[in-house]
């Protein structure tokens, strides 16, 4: 099947910014007429994460997702501060398709997976992962990248499977908003790992850089930031590449 | 003549929003169904799916909207669960009676491939008719962990790694797809548009 390309917006409201290792925030945008922009590049799905939401505390800002949902005639992951069934279907209600979910089920609440599963069903659950390798290990990590999570990366998306979540958007701390490619080897072991759909984010520099990570790991998706925000290529020279190079999933 | 869109609103889990906007834009007049009386103020239904057989059924019951569905008689579309409920009987999180539309059941996807499966893929026209008008070569976005099984009146089955299932049904004055027209770019806002003017 092709590889889902996806295009993530973190926002830091009212703007699109992109983190260096999630950190150092730049802005590059504003997320409506961004979302608009990928749409019409041919984008398969987007991604919208308020990156700050958790770290913050601060409440869900429900509105600026709607106007991003309003653009589009695609499907339309958002998260970021998510905490209660509520939020879930508020998110659903505004608009989006799949929720993502990290902080609030690492630290506290795991059991919200399984609740929600049930309720929305499993494809409108995404638990994203921001992962940050050690010298045998990755660990998960919340809050943008900033606080541990002490759980094994590998043993968590086994669990985030059986508890009902539909789908993995695998996030490296490491890798992330560099540019110089993906931490395949971790891509590699999660997507062999589960049976859910694994989409890979953090570190796309070059259409290489893909064409190796979808070979090497073969993801579900690809999820792309930085490499679209700075124009350096779309979404259609993305497909055509992959197309003309035969690159499957 | 008034073409009037009835949109189902069942419970927490629908993505109401994103139909009404894709209904919108394929020209038609939308009115979501909150009530059973608001039924009779509809010419065509639309159920949405997003959720599970299970809940989706219940939340049915509790808004009484399981009569005034099945005493339909102008065109519904079940998109995706809105599909699956159309059938007898469900197996996601237990049996779960549907609403009986028509004789088919809903069953866990069971093949090579990762589920759900998500993304783009191809409808593989088996019978045209009127709703796939236009759009028999067009990709659609797919959602979904469960699939309609022991079914006859198909319109069209998409493959996904190898596996073959059911990803559009027309029986009389009912329709179904399996994929969510409202997520597939223009090729649904044609689909959409199709059942509209049916």
């Amino acid at each position: 099947m092709t590889v889902r390309i996806i295009a993530k917006l973190d926002v830091k409201p009212p703007y699109v910014v992109k983190p260096v290792h999630f950190e150092g925030l730049r802005k590059v945008g504003n997320p409506s007429e961004l979302a608009k922009k990928y749409y019409d590049q041919g984008a398969d799905e987007l991604f919208y994460i308020d990156i700050v939401s958790s770290l913050y505390q601060r409440e869900i800002l429900f509105n600026e997702i709607e106007q991003v949902a309003n653009k589009l005639f695609i499907p339309f992951a958002a998260g970021g501060g998510v905490k209660s069934i509520d939020d879930f279907s508020k998110m659903l209600h505004m608009g989006a398709d799949k929720v993502v979910i990290n902080t609030h089920v690492v630290q506290k609440d795991p059991d919200i997976i399984d609740k929600a599963a049930k309720i929305f069903g499993s494809q409108a659950i995404v638990v994203n992962i921001e992962a940050k390798k050690w010298e045998n290990y990755w660990e998960c990590y919340t809050d943008c990248g900033r606080i541990q999570g002490q759980k094994d990366v590998l043993h968590w998306v086994k669990e985030i499977e059986e508890r009902g979540a539909g789908e993995v958007l695998l996030q490296s701390v490491d890798t992330d908003g560099r540019c110089r490619g993906f931490d395949i080897e971790l891509a590699s072991k999660v997507v062999n790992l589960v049976n859910i759909p694994v989409v890979v984010s953090s570190g796309a520099g070059s259409l290489e850089d893909i064409k190796a990570l979808i070979e090497v790991a073969h993801p579900s998706g690809v999820a792309i930031a930085s490499l679209l925000h700075y124009d350096r290529v779309t979404i259609h020279d993305i497909k055509k590449y992959l197309n003309n190079n035969e690159v499957v999933s | 003549m008034s073409n009037i869109i009835g949109i189902v609103n069942y419970g927490i889990a629908g993505n109401i929003h994103s139909i009404k906007k894709a209904v919108e834009r394929a020209g038609g007049n939308t009115l979501v169904i909150n009530k059973p009386s608001d039924f009779s103020l509809v010419d065509k239904l639309i159920i949405p799916g997003v959720g599970s057989f299970k809940d989706g059924m219940q939340e049915l019951e509790n808004d009484n909207f399981i009569n005034p569905i099945q005493e339909f008689s102008k065109p519904i579309l079940g998109i995706c669960l809105g599909m699956q409920i159309m059938a007898d009987l469900g197996f996601e999180f237990g049996k779960t009676k549907g609403l009986g539309l028509i004789s088919a059941e809903v069953k866990l996807i069971l093949c090579d491939g990762k589920i759900p499966h998500v993304g783009f893929n191809k409808i593989n026209v088996k019978n045209p008719n009127v709703l796939l008008d236009g759009v028999e070569n067009e990709e659609f976005y797919f959602m979904h962990s469960y699939e309609m099984v022991n079914y006859t009146d198909i319109t069209a089955l998409t493959k996904y790694n190898n596996h073959s299932f059911v990803s559009a049904i027309h029986k009389g004055s009912l329709y179904g797809v399996q994929f969510h027209p409202e997520k597939s770019r223009e090729a649904g806002i044609r689909l959409l548009s199709n059942f509209i003017k049916l």
